[in-house]
């Protein structure tokens, strides 16, 4: 957040061709006079290709891998494409229609943002608190930063299998423990709403102390002679943290959030392996069912890979919405909150 | 200076740590005890013998092995390529002057919003017309660049490369690739570590893509721990002794490098 | 510092593909190793699902034929393996050389029969039940797959249950309490007032496949066009789900953990049990006692899943794999097949083999198992027509039911979600 991305990179205008030099893609000076030496039209050569030569790899792989299956997949949505058969007829926008009529679309969508806020909202709570209590003057800071950071390191598959065991609907130790204490069972996978919550655990068990050191890092950016002035005017460790700490912070706290966005629109190990039965995707009535699965079961179950494109892009076009959201929120929060 | 944090600090400190240990400790239990213990009322609170019986079971049930093997192969591979792409890619942006490097910055900046797993049709009719699927080299191939890569590099080289340094290599004659060398490249270390790591632990715990691409009997570790959930019976003994056998890897990974993975979210926060 | 973590790194690193390059080293050592050089002995990979009891008749079968190993591979579900078998079919390749197929997915998989190899072979006519080689031809009247199991449904009870509900135990009995649907759900309600804990069956989904395999035509025309607001569907639908309320079903998911716990925790009393499920019951209710087989089916007969051995075209031994497939389910085999894991053989002549007949199962308290299912593959009186989409359709009416049984639809809700999904699959 701190490199302004507008400016040309490198910083000082100082060295290698002159701002008026060649252009690559002409090859030629254009200030003709005396030709340069051998050498120093090679040196100069070196200087305006090589950037090109270092960037070039990496472009034509990525338009490969990442341009090519989005441009592509826009493609595929408008055929009728099935799985075996290969593609079929030009339809144009049919599969967008038939996606978009098909009730799960909506649940879907639904159920893929509501996990996403049951994930973000208390994790990011959460993170705040430990990276708070981590940003005091800890014995072994290091043990403790890693400690959080345990379950970073366990895989989305195998959270998914270990909260599923403890999950179960009628057997499972979650319920017995709410029997301990008196309460009702409740119904993991049926009840949409405990689902998600259910599926919400999931993610925060294995992010938020992921994102309580990236606050972490922003806590320690703010000055210190902040809290000691907020010391001599007599405010409490805990009234210092909610005035000075949190409201600085805040630009941090919304990276954490749009970067979470991407992925947690895209959840799908979890909600996938949470399912008791791999016959069922997301549920017995998509209770849990999110957009990636929906791309999967278009694809993958119904062997229709025409909407399963159609529905990829539109879970693209909603990520770019809430992305662009996002970004104003940050935007008004910037100028509301100061630079930094 | 400021004291020493109370008890309170360490209490809730040790709480929070306590319940992000737990779920893998009840994966160990689990997987220490015969299939019973799972159907008893009360949970026993220490292991069992069993473990390494269940281990041996789930060797026996899916590929274990190999799955391993697989992803190692797979996640390291991918981390280097990412690493040397990505690396050459962000020093000629941080460092090198030349025309359209703003936008082609923007660009790679855009296109990190873009979720590459939406791009999963397209690969898989690319993968099948190649005749790569079921390669676990097909697993490799969404992540072998990243637009993240670059930007990270990116970020960490301009501040910690000086542009007199490069500017003396170039008028002591060196040419650009001998600038990128044995300037470069020495810096961007500590920066490419990091990057390293974690492009081996997402390709490592990716789930969506092998899921499609992958088959059942040449599968990566995640893949294989779907192919033990499905099972028949639902045996928790041996799907969570799987999964605390999946985890070990990552988790030596992690004390072993685990200053740096600390250091490296931090740093991307900063830098991000 | 900074310097000595990476090389932590690095030393981590290096590690790490040291493992890796030996780990790919050992992991290939047991590859497919398709040995494609001439003369040199053929491996055959074989893919299975649930238990087909295959085990040593694999290793008879490698013993013999030095030049043509088998190697089995086991996934756990029909529908794990079914995605599985898609995604390598649209590939075109990563198949195994032979494919087992289960019987209601055969007719989606005939109708991609070109990818598979034609089995025809005079020598085999008349090995199988007509019903059961005509479910293995395509409609150019290619056989494409080999059967290997059919399954004649009996019903599976727990006596130590019904005496505690004040119901008879003995199998004759038991049978006579059941002998139609009404009955059979007559029962269950007496079973239910007397036993409120426990559940009458295991899940809804079952009993509901049970019924549709006495249903002609439960969800596709003759002709392969969708009809499911059928009124024998209806009516299964709706019985099922009237169940739910009078405490008949567990409400569980069929084949979930929930599920299988309940074998454990005197979750319900009967089962519907074609052949195949007799493993299933024992090893899910491990331990529990009380198990029993009554030589009945409420309705008469009806024949659930039995599954076929395929050989896709893009297998690189077809001819091999042919021969395998051809002789392991030769009658022969599958009888002993039966005899490790109960899977009923759908081969003529094994129908009357001494192992078959004489078959009894310990845990189901020595039940005459292979006379029973022999009787009850007598009574099969309807083979339901199955076209491409049948498969399909199962999944979304199971779901239906499960819809009801957990209480997030009502009847009419879900059957409204049932038909929306059937609409989508074409």
């Amino acid at each position: 957040m701190t490199q302004d991305l507008s400016t040309p990179v490198g910083g000082a205008p100082t060295m290698g061709a002159s701002p008026t030099g060649a252009s690559p893609s002409a090859g030629m000076p254009t200030r003709r006079p005396p030709a340069p030496p051998w050498r120093q039209r090679l040196h100069h050569w070196d200087v305006t290709l090589s950037p090109y030569l270092y960037i070039s790899p990496f472009f034509l792989l990525f338009l490969v891998v990442g341009m090519f299956p989005l441009v592509y997949t826009a493609y595929v949505s408008v055929y009728d494409w099935d799985l075996i058969g290969g593609q079929g007829e030009f339809v144009g926008l049919q599969n967008y229609r038939a996606v978009l009529d098909n009730p799960y679309f909506l649940k879907s969508l639904v159920n893929t943002i509501s996990i996403f806020v049951l994930s973000s909202g208390p994790q990011v709570v959460l993170a705040v608190v430990i990276a708070g209590l981590l940003d005091t003057r800890l014995r072994a800071s290091t043990l403790w930063r890693m400690s959080v950071l345990l379950p970073f390191v366990v895989a989305p598959a195998a959270v998914a299998i270990i909260f599923g065991s403890l999950y179960g609907d009628r057997y499972g130790l979650v319920n017995e423990a709410l029997g301990w204490i008196g309460l009702s069972p409740v119904q993991w996978h049926v009840d949409r709403l405990s689902s998600h919550l259910a599926i919400a655990t999931m993610v925060n068990w294995r992010w938020t102390g992921y994102n309580a050191l990236i606050l972490l890092a922003a806590m320690q950016a703010v000055p210190r002679d902040l809290y000691e002035s907020a010391g001599l005017d007599g405010a409490g460790k805990v009234r210092q943290f909610l005035s000075i700490t949190v409201p600085m912070i805040r630009p941090t706290v919304i990276f954490v959030i749009i970067t979470s966005t991407i992925g947690g629109l895209q959840i799908f190990a979890e909600p996938r392996l949470f399912d008791t039965t791999p016959a069922q995707n997301g549920g017995s009535d998509r209770q849990f069912g999110t957009m990636t699965m929906l791309v999967y079961d278009f694809g993958w179950h119904l062997r229709d890979l025409g909407r399963a494109s159609a529905t990829a892009w539109l879970l693209f076009l909603v990520i770019i919405v809430i992305a662009l959201l996002n970004f104003a929120l940050t935007r008004r929060v910037r100028s509301l909150g100061g630079s930094r | 200076m400021n004291r020493r944090p109370g008890f309170l600090v360490y209490g809730l400190l040790g709480a929070f740590v306590l319940g992000s240990a737990l779920p893998l400790y009840w994966s160990f239990l689990v997987g220490s005890h015969t299939k019973e213990v799972m159907t008893r009322q009360t949970p026993p609170l220490l292991p069992g013998g069993h473990f390494l019986e269940n281990a041996r079971r789930v060797f026996e049930t899916v590929p274990f092995w190999k799955a391993l093997g697989n992803s190692l192969l797979v996640s390291s591979v991918t981390a280097t390529s990412v690493v040397f792409f990505c690396t050459l890619a962000g020093f000629a942006f941080a460092k090198l002057r030349f025309r359209g490097s703003t936008p082609l910055l923007l660009f790679v900046i855009v296109t990190m919003a873009v979720p590459t797993q939406l791009g999963v049709v397209p690969l898989f009719i690319l993968m099948a017309k190649l005749g790569w699927t079921g390669s676990v080299w097909a697993a490799a191939i969404p992540w072998i660049v990243t637009a993240f890569g670059v930007f990270f590099m990116r970020q960490f080289l301009v501040d910690a490369v000086p542009d007199e340094l490069i500017e003396a290599a170039r008028v002591d004659g060196c040419s650009q690739i001998r600038v990128f060398w044995t300037v470069g490249v020495p810096a961007a270390r500590p920066a490419a570590a990091i990057l390293w790591l974690f492009t081996f632990m997402q390709v490592w715990t990716d789930f969506f893509w092998p899921l499609i691409v992958l088959s059942n009997d040449n599968p990566t570790v995640q893949i294989a721990l779907n192919q033990l959930q499905s099972g028949y019976y639902k045996d928790y003994s041996l799907l969570l002794a799987g999964t605390s056998l999946a985890t070990v890897p990552l988790l030596i990974l992690f004390v072993a490098t685990g200053r740096q993975f600390v250091s490296g979210i931090m740093q991307g926060a900063v830098k991000g | 510092m900074q310097r000595r973590r990476n090389r932590r790194v690095r030393l981590a690193s290096g590690a790490l593909l040291a493992l890796t390059v030996g780990l790919v080293a050992a992991g290939c050592g047991s590859d497919d190793g398709d040995g494609s050089g001439d003369g040199g002995p053929v491996t055959l990979s074989v893919a299975t699902f649930n238990e087909f009891g295959y085990e040593d008749l694999i290793t008879e079968w490698n013993a013999a034929n030095p030049d043509i190993q088998v190697e089995q591979k086991k996934v756990g579900t029909w529908d794990d393996a079914k995605d599985n078998l898609y995604t390598k079919l649209a590939a075109g390749s990563g198949l195994s050389d032979v494919e087992a197929i289960e019987g209601d997915a055969m007719p989606a998989i005939l109708a991609e029969s070109s990818a598979f190899v034609d089995l025809t072979d005079p020598a085999l006519d008349g090995r199988w039940l007509d019903w059961k080689a005509a479910a293995g031809t395509d409609a150019d009247g290619k056989l494409i797959g080999y059967g290997t199991d059919a399954g004649p449904e009996g019903i599976c009870y727990r006596a130590d249950l019904f005496e505690k509900a004040g119901l008879p135990t003995d199998r004759a009995e038991v049978a006579g309490l059941m002998g139609t649907w009404e009955d059979y759900f007559a029962t269950g309600e007496k079973f239910v007032d007397a036993a409120p804990e426990t559940a009458w069956y295991d899940s809804s989904g079952g009993t509901a496949q049970a019924m549709l395999n006495q249903v002609q035509n439960p969800f596709e025309a003759d002709d392969n066009t969708i009809d499911v607001e059928n009124p024998e569907l209806e009516a299964v639908y709706t019985a099922i789900t009237d169940n739910v309320d009078k405490g008949l079903s567990t409400r569980l998911p069929q084949w979930s953990d929930d599920w299988a716990a309940a074998f454990q925790n005197d979750g319900f009393a009967t089962m519907a049990c074609p052949g195949w499920m007799l493993g299933v019951v024992s090893g899910n209710a491990d331990g529990v006692k009380g198990w029993d087989f009554a030589d009945v089916f409420p309705g008469g007969g009806g024949n659930w899943g039995g599954s076929f051995l395929t050989v896709p075209a893009q297998s690189d031994h077809p001819e091999e794999a042919k021969k395998f497939a051809a002789w392991i389910t030769a009658p022969e085999q599958q009888a002993k097949a039966f005899a490790a894991i109960g899977a009923f053989p759908s081969q003529v002549d094994a129908l009357d083999a001494p192992e078959v007949l004489d078959m009894t199962n310990e845990f189901f308290n020595n039940a005459p198992t292979g006379e029973i299912l022999s009787n009850r593959a007598a009574a099969i009186t309807v083979q339901p027509y199955k076209g491409p989409k049948y498969s399909d359709i199962l999944q979304a009416f199971q779901a239906a039911l499960l819809r009801v049984d957990d209480g997030s639809n009502t009847a009419d809700e879900s059957w409204d979600t049932f038909l929306s999904d059937v609409s989508a699959l074409s």
